[in-house]
């Protein structure tokens, strides 16, 4: 298949895609929608962590805090941080519409991502796993310390406030009235579908090609004269963009931010899910989002369901038997990386090529 | 010009989604939850996640709700009762509510777990009329604010409550006592310390020395060298069960022996004998503490009515689970006023009345409290329970003293 | 008046050698797998909460006296970590580094789950070795318990050196990690000497749990927050040298009591960011630690 055919099919898939998000709400419950809407978050900071970790070939087990970056950053445009009774220089005055927190809070956490990205210019690997593991296992607790600018343990509360387009009731928009849950599904699809495009066109290009030249081989990029240090922060400066405008979806979502919202544990699944939805893939990732998500909330519930009862010991477990689903999730995750190395997108890679090379082979 | 249709195409097709297709709001019936046959409650516990040890409250209120489901349940109906995992994460506390809320159609949520978890969904609920029933914290805001939030309501003695009778306790007690106090650094840890220092304010008792911790310590061994350099004659833990032990074992090696006062969370006898390092430490000895739930692993409680019904029912309906955690307790303790709640309410069970009941509740005879410990609200009272009972550890077990202290007429 | 506030200031250095020697004990298991896989492993202190919970269960449900069951517990984790090594770790150990460490994330989810199962969550106490007495001087009390905690430690170290230095063995397992291809061509069988570096650092880690738990508290998250100062630690003293994770912890642990004692912006609750600034200066001025041989890229 010639790349300009593969454009196309691209193409086509992406248009089905659209088609697909625009109409499903029809199709499903409200509270399903919402819980889409969520996919839909997660999706962006998956396409983030992807161009970092698929394409530039640096590990980051701490994306979850570029999220609460850009989470905090909605919260307190929102409301300020008059209320913790914080004066002077550093008092953020509130006010800010949420809609328009969030290319603020994408653009305040890609910053923190560039200045990130220069000591990580040093780490590479498993060190840089260990020192973002560190970032965003000590997060919470700087938030939690500096209570006079974020609220502390108590957090951020949103709902009510007048900023928030976010309630019970119906959302006005283009002179149409929308559900709450409704309206939530669209914002989230449509940056996730914007920013899709975006990670697409960034990576077909030269940047793409040089990232790609970082992981693969960092003697050979150097040598063909692609600036290391350029790449490697700017992937880590737009990767944490999009994961601050993901926290910053979430915490409009939630309608609540406060350390715990952003645990190691999401940051962990972030990483998961972009290696089970296939590295280096953006097709995949939508797999990865729907895992992270239902993992989350459904693992637990679901356990029974997922493991047979006639297996011996774990087949006894359920949701009452404490610790043994988390010993089967972990379980499963291992399986996976055994078994599905280069993750959902792997399978369709593969299924593509078996498709393309049946073309080939058969002569046409 | 060309790489333009990439990025408008995503934004023209949702914006014709919206404009062509029909879009539905959410109908919401009267009252969801209830059927001929059963009462649908819902609540978040931390199943999984770093708070797991409490999912106990969850489990012991269900297997009470068993046991009254098999006898009949209450008028005619039976409860079904789901507990919804959010791994001690209020952005999964919000998900998870909602869920309830918006999908299982849950007549009330009740019993949920954790201060900001609570405070997270409390608008929430209060917006779309849900009861917010028993929350699972003693937070003073779910009582205090009930004006504000009549959907809301709490159930155990607030933290700071808690802490004023401490402070009234050291004030009238010990002249001039020097306190020094480990708090965790949330709701929790200060809103005792807030309550100590209200109830010591007029007298001639002074806090000397605070310290704070973060949950991610690994252990408070500097805090309570600290504490033992600023000279005080009490100790005040106001931490979780990990850290009151390390507390109590650190003192000890200190050679530092102030009168030390746990706090309830943290006060069970299991805990206690941990800390005790089996009978080593000393430190242990002469503590105080309040309490208002009867203790599992309490001598005091062996032949008593309340707990023998409380091992039977865990035993029939949470085999496995560990008999000794106090919090099964607690969670018993939750389901039989709920219970009482909706025999109350009688044939046709309304959101609205169930609200109505739960702030007008006198009950006494909670099997699973402490005796005469009573169950009340009222108009201007959104706190359930307000009593508890020092007791003073002696001799490897817990040892009631004085009577019953009420924190609404302190 | 000032000798009340020395006395103040070296119980804060004392604790601090305290703690440090717990953060020292779990990392020279971390420093140990590094040396000899190459692996950075996440589930290092689950591994060694399971063991040590299986040090209490001989001891509390089946009476076994101490001593015994810690050399029992000491074989269980050998065996422990060897078998991990050959079933989980050895099929992705070669291929892309992400793998792996998802690999040992799973690993960490998956035993804590087990341990909370079996165990359940409630706290339990592991009795000391070295009992609870302590010894006073002038004002500053040390225990036994840290005491000997530092001198085990720095016993494994010289055990450990001993080893690597004077053995057949110790020498195989350096060959297998540094150079696996040309020490298969000697006749090292370089699997099973990785599994052996998984082995004795599931051993470490044992041996860790056992320090650690009288002082600490037994319970399923009982090493989670002692990962990160572990891992601090190691990179400190150099990520390949188990002289240098024992002086690391150590250094780490008096730093950290000072910096939140007398540092007042630092606080008691900011230890932890502190900990993380000191894993990425160490990585960024000097990433071989204070006694790592500077790693040299060959193009």
């Amino acid at each position: 298949m010639t790349p300009r055919q593969k454009q196309l099919v691209g193409f086509v898939a992406f248009a089905a895609f659209v088609v697909v998000v625009a109409l499903l709400p029809a199709f499903i419950s409200a509270f399903r929608a919402q819980q889409f809407a969520f996919v839909g978050i997660y999706l962006i900071a998956l396409l983030g962590l992807n161009i970092l970790t698929g394409y530039t070939g640096q590990i980051s087990l701490g994306h979850g805090a570029f999220m609460a970056v850009g989470g905090y950053t909605t919260a307190l445009l929102m409301v300020g941080n008059e209320q913790f009774g914080q004066t002077g220089a550093l008092a953020i005055e509130g006010g800010m519409k949420d809609v328009w927190t969030i290319p603020i809070a994408g653009l305040v956490a890609g910053l923190v991502g560039l200045a990130f990205g220069f000591p990580a210019l040093r780490l590479s690997g498993l060190y840089l796993a260990l020192a973002t593991f560190a970032v965003a296992v000590a997060t919470p607790s700087a938030a939690k310390r500096f209570q006079e600018f974020t609220g502390g343990g108590s957090g951020i509360n949103l709902f009510g406030v007048p900023e928030l387009t976010a309630g019970l009731t119906p959302v006005e928009i283009f002179g149409r009235e929308l559900a709450f849950n409704d309206w939530l599904y669209y914002l989230c699809w449509t940056v996730a579908l914007v920013l899709f495009a975006g990670a697409w066109l960034i990576l077909r290009g030269r940047t793409g090609r040089a990232f790609r030249a970082v992981r693969d081989s960092e003697t050979a990029a150097v040598s063909s004269g692609v600036s290391l240090a350029r790449y490697k922060i700017l992937a880590f400066g737009i990767s944490a963009a999009y994961a601050g405008v993901a926290g910053s979806l979430y915490t409009i979502a939630i309608t609540f931010v406060n350390p715990d919202t952003f645990p190691i544990a999401l940051s962990i699944f972030l990483l998961v899910g972009v290696v089970v939805g296939g590295l280096g893939q953006l097709g995949g990732l939508v797999f990865g989002a729907i895992f992270i998500h239902f993992m989350q909330i459904e693992w637990a519930q679901q356990m029974d369901a997922v493991v047979p009862d006639f297996l011996p010991i774990i087949g006894d477990i359920d949701t009452d038997t404490p610790g043994a689903p988390a010993l089967a999730f972990g379980a499963v995750l291992i399986l996976l990386m055994f078994f599905l190395p280069n993750g959902v997108g792997g399978i369709f890679r593969r299924a593509g090529q078996a498709l393309t090379s049946w073309r080939y082979s058969r002569g046409a | 010009m060309r790489r333009l249709p990439a990025v408008v195409a995503p934004i023209i097709a949702c914006a014709a989604a919206l404009i062509l297709l029909p879009t539905g709001l959410a109908g919401s019936s009267a009252d969801p939850g209830i059927t001929a046959t059963t009462i649908v409650l819902g609540g978040t516990s931390p199943l999984t996640g770093p708070a797991a040890a409490y999912a106990s409250v969850a489990r012991g209120a269900k297997a009470y709700l068993d046991s009254v489901n098999a006898r009949g349940g209450v008028a005619r109906r039976t409860f079904e009762y789901k507990i919804v995992d959010d791994a001690y994460n209020p952005a999964q506390t919000v998900q998870a509510t909602r869920q309830l809320v918006e999908s299982d159609n849950v007549f009330a949520v009740f019993n949920s777990l954790g201060t900001e978890h609570n405070q997270a969904i409390r608008d929430y609920l209060n917006q779309a009329k849900v009861p917010h029933l028993f929350v699972a914290t003693g937070a003073t805001t779910f009582g205090r604010d009930a004006a504000r939030y009549p959907w809301t309501i709490g159930f155990q003695p607030s933290y700071q409550a808690e802490g004023l009778v401490y402070g009234r306790y050291l004030g009238q007690t010990r002249r001039g006592a020097r306190i020094a106090v480990l708090y965790q650094n949330d709701d929790y840890g200060r809103d005792l310390l807030a309550g100590l220092k209200r109830g010591i304010a007029r007298s001639t008792a002074r806090v000397v020395a605070e310290e704070t911790y973060d949950v991610t310590a690994p252990d408070v061994q500097s805090q309570i060298a600290q504490l033992k350099a600023s000279r005080a004659n009490v100790l005040a833990i106001f931490g979780t069960p990990k850290f009151a032990i390390q507390s109590y074992v650190f003192a000890n090696r200190l050679n530092w022996r102030p009168l030390i006062v746990n706090n309830s969370v943290s006060g069970a006898s299991n805990i206690m004998l941990l800390a005790s390092e089996g009978g080593k430490n000393k430190a242990v000895n002469g503590s105080i503490t309040l309490n208002f739930l009867k203790d599992p692993t309490d001598p005091r409680w062996r032949r008593d009515a309340g707990m023998r019904q409380y091992r039977s029912i865990m035993s029939r309906y949470a085999k496995g689970a560990n008999v000794r955690d106090v919090y099964h307790v607690y969670g018993m303790a939750v389901a039989y006023e709920t219970v009482s709640l909706f025999r109350r309410l009688g044939a046709n069970p309304t959101r609205a009345g169930l609200m109505a009941r739960a702030r007008s509740i006198t009950s006494a005879g909670n099997p699973f409290l402490l005796p005469g410990v009573t169950v009340k609200t009222g108009r201007r009272d959104g706190f359930p329970i307000q009593q508890g009972q020092l007791q003073r550890w002696r001799g490897g077990k817990w040892v009631p003293f004085g009577g019953l202290w009420s924190s609404n007429r302190l | 008046m000032l000798a009340a506030a020395f006395a103040d200031f070296m119980q804060q250095v004392v604790s601090g050698f305290a703690s440090g020697g717990i953060y020292a004990a779990l990392a020279l298991a971390l420093v140990i797998i590094h040396r000899s896989t190459g692996v950075i492993n996440f589930s290092q202190g689950e591994m060694a909460t399971l063991c040590t919970y299986i040090a209490w269960t001989l001891t509390f449900n089946h009476g076994w006296s101490y001593w015994p069951a810690f050399v029992a517990t000491l074989v269980f984790s050998f065996v422990f970590g060897l078998a991990t090594h050959r079933i989980v770790i050895r099929p992705v150990e070669r291929g892309n580094v992400l793998r792996v460490v998802i690999v040992t994330i799973g690993l960490l989810i998956a035993f804590n789950g087990f341990v909370v199962w079996q165990w359940s969550g409630e706290p339990k106490a592991l009795q000391s070795p070295f009992g609870t007495d302590t010894i006073d001087v002038g004002g500053v009390v040390i225990s036994w318990q840290d005491v000997g905690t530092i001198l085990v430690t720095l016993g494994i170290v010289v055990l450990l050196w001993l080893l690597f230095q004077f053995t057949k063995l110790g020498l195989a397992l350096r060959a297998a990690a540094v150079n696996p291809e040309e020490a298969r061509l000697v006749g090292v069988r370089v699997s099973w000497m990785l599994g052996l570096g998984w082995g004795l650092a599931a051993v470490l880690g044992a041996v860790a749990g056992m320090l650690t738990a009288p002082t600490v508290g037994l319970d399923p998250q009982m090493m989670q927050p002692i990962l990160i100062y572990a891992f601090a630690a190691a990179v400190l003293g150099g990520i390949d040298s188990p002289l240098g994770a024992v002086v690391g912890g150590l250094a780490l642990g008096v730093l950290l009591n000072l910096i939140g004692v007398y540092v007042d912006f630092v606080g008691a609750e900011l230890k932890l960011p502190v900990a993380l600034l000191v894993i990425f200066v160490v990585l960024i001025v000097r990433p071989s630690g204070i006694f790592g041989r500077p790693e040299v890229k060959r193009v």
